[in-house]
């Protein structure tokens, strides 16, 4: 019963992508040293899995066993291969890590997996200018990895060209047209640009966000600061300056309510909600948003 | 119904129609298993798989491109378009048709393809006509004309019996055919024992690999990509949200919700 829940955990975590790595050590290598037998062909990619988060955590020692068992089981694998590489990796060992995926890509040059190890060597090293220019030769050629375009934007946030993050999130939201969290992301790259034209842009990204999903108290935030900043903004129109007033005003009221109900969820919440209403208050104040009912 | 009936010994029942279903089923299968070890790894040059996501790159951006702002889409339909040096006015593929005398892996495929399926067949069918031959089998339920007769009649040699009795080999054929949907079911789709799609991919043609429809997918995707315009889909998110206030339940919960998106 006790290795049945524990393999069905391993399989969910692997599945969404959850990077528990603590954890995934404790019931992995319970899982391998006592059920190994008992798991049949599942053993393997358990083992990838497990290996993946003792480097996390530093666990070279489990790591090394892992290896070990899948190189014996699958000796010309290019993802065993990988797994080898990301290890001389956590090991700081980066020329011969390169090697080993430069061996990898002459035997097959789609390889994506290989070509995204070497740029992450680039970004561990924080040469993040050859990472860049790395990354996106990658994406030239592989232009549907969406992975590597999130990585991408990131990159370019770190580097405050924020045009081109945009760039990235843009091709994001196309392909995940239900992901809150790009159109939210997206809004803070405009916002962060600043400008009339971003701001009224962000403040339609975060709203959006917030249709995709009414929880996301950042887009809701997002959504109050970018319309209060428009709202201010000398060189707009009067009724453009009162309809994001009114926007102004309508976030303000959604984000006390959502104090309310945390308020409702935890008696004895250090913040009161009266507090924050004062808190919005003031902030609408030094905007000079006229805020109808809270 | 008005000529009289045929009474066969129900020994051929047990002895005949059975194993025929059994013999036909069990080679199918095998067939199946020994498709899946020949089969021989198809290597996708890196030039192919960047073709194929372009065209879903831009494929998206046709179905998708109202999600970003007008100016974005604008962009990525001149770099695709651009009369001068739009991307799919620009790249033109080599077309090499795969014949099999120039590429040597079709070729062990078309034989590998052959040997699996055809082969088989064949041989177990002359097998069961020569053991199980000199007496009917069964009755087919419609009736047929007369000149089906030598065909599925084969080592009966009589002249006034009705066509639709027929012998072992022709049960043989129906099973081959009828099993089909039991492969489905015990294999799972995409199995190497379903004949009939193996014929019809060899009757639809060797050139169905990409090299000859990179150019042709590149300019179809060229004409729709002109044909579309930019919609925004956010033109009116602003008022469609604050139509009603925000659900907040489940906020502040402990189980992290997976299933947001």
């Amino acid at each position: 019963m006790m290795k049945i829940k524990m393999r069905d955990k391993l399989r969910k975590w692997r599945e969404e992508n959850f990077r528990n790595s603590e954890q995934i050590v404790d019931v992995g290598e319970e899982l391998i040293n006592e059920h190994a037998s008992k798991l049949g062909d599942d053993i393997w990619i358990i083992y990838e899995q497990v290996m993946i988060a003792a480097l996390d955590c530093s666990r070279d020692d489990l790591a090394w066993s892992c290896l070990q068992e899948l190189k014996r089981q699958f000796p010309d694998s290019h993802r065993v291969k990988r797994l080898a590489g990301m290890r001389l990796e956590a090991l700081e060992r980066y020329e011969d890590a390169n090697k080993l995926y430069d061996s990898i890509l002459q035997d097959d040059p789609t390889n994506t997996a290989a070509r995204k190890r070497k740029i992450s060597i680039l970004r561990a090293q924080g040469k993040s200018s050859e990472a860049i220019r790395e990354l996106n030769e990658y994406l030239e050629q592989f232009v549907g990895d969406q992975e590597a375009w999130h990585e991408l934007s990131e990159l370019y946030i770190n580097e405050h060209d924020y045009a081109k993050a945009a760039f990235c999130l843009e091709e994001l939201m196309m392909t995940n047209p239900h992901n809150h969290l790009y159109c939210e992301q997206y809004g803070e790259v405009k916002y962060t640009q600043g400008g009339l034209e971003n701001l009224e842009l962000a403040r339609k990204y975060f709203a959006q966000a917030l249709k995709l999903n009414n929880r996301n108290m950042r887009a809701l935030f997002g959504l109050y600061m970018s319309a209060s900043h428009v709202a201010a903004s000398p060189k707009v129109s009067a009724k453009v300056k009162k309809d994001n007033v009114k926007y102004a005003a309508w976030a303000a009221s959604q984000i006390s309510r959502a104090y309310q109900v945390r308020r409702v969820r935890e008696e004895n919440v250090k913040c009161s909600a009266h507090g924050i209403t004062k808190a919005v208050y003031t902030v609408a104040m030094v905007h000079n948003v006229n805020i109808i009912h809270l | 119904m008005a000529e009289p009936e045929l009474l066969l010994d129900s020994n051929i029942r047990l002895w005949v129609v059975l194993p025929i279903v059994f013999i036909t089923f069990l080679v199918g299968v095998i067939r199946h298993y020994v498709s899946i070890l020949l089969q021989s790894d198809k290597k996708l040059t890196l030039e192919q798989v960047s073709d194929s996501q372009v065209l879903i790159r831009s494929r998206v951006l046709r179905e998708n491109g109202k999600y970003i702002p007008k100016q974005s889409f604008l962009m990525r339909k001149f770099f695709f378009n651009n009369q001068e040096d739009g991307f799919f006015k620009k790249t033109k593929r080599k077309v090499v048709p795969p014949s099999p005398m120039t590429d040597p892996s079709m070729l062990t495929d078309m034989m590998k393809g052959n040997v699996t399926n055809v082969l088989p067949m064949i041989l177990i069918g002359g097998w069961i006509n020569w053991t199980f031959s000199g007496f009917v089998t069964t009755k087919v339920p419609f009736p047929l004309t007369l000149r089906f007769k030598p065909m599925l009649q084969q080592g009966i040699e009589l002249l006034s019996l009705d066509a639709s009795w027929v012998s072992s080999a022709s049960w043989y054929f129906l099973n081959v055919f009828g099993l089909r949907s039991m492969y489905s079911l015990i294999l799972g789709q995409d199995n190497g024992a379903d004949q009939s799609r193996i014929m019809q991919e060899q009757m639809s043609g060797a050139a169905m690999a990409m090299p000859a429809d990179t150019n042709k997918a590149f300019k179809a995707e060229w004409e729709a990509l002109e044909l579309t315009d930019h919609q925004w889909a956010l033109e009116n998110v602003e008022e469609d949200l604050m139509s009603k206030d925000l659900d907040l339940s489940g906020m502040f919960s402990k189980e992290l919700p997976t299933g947001i998106f």
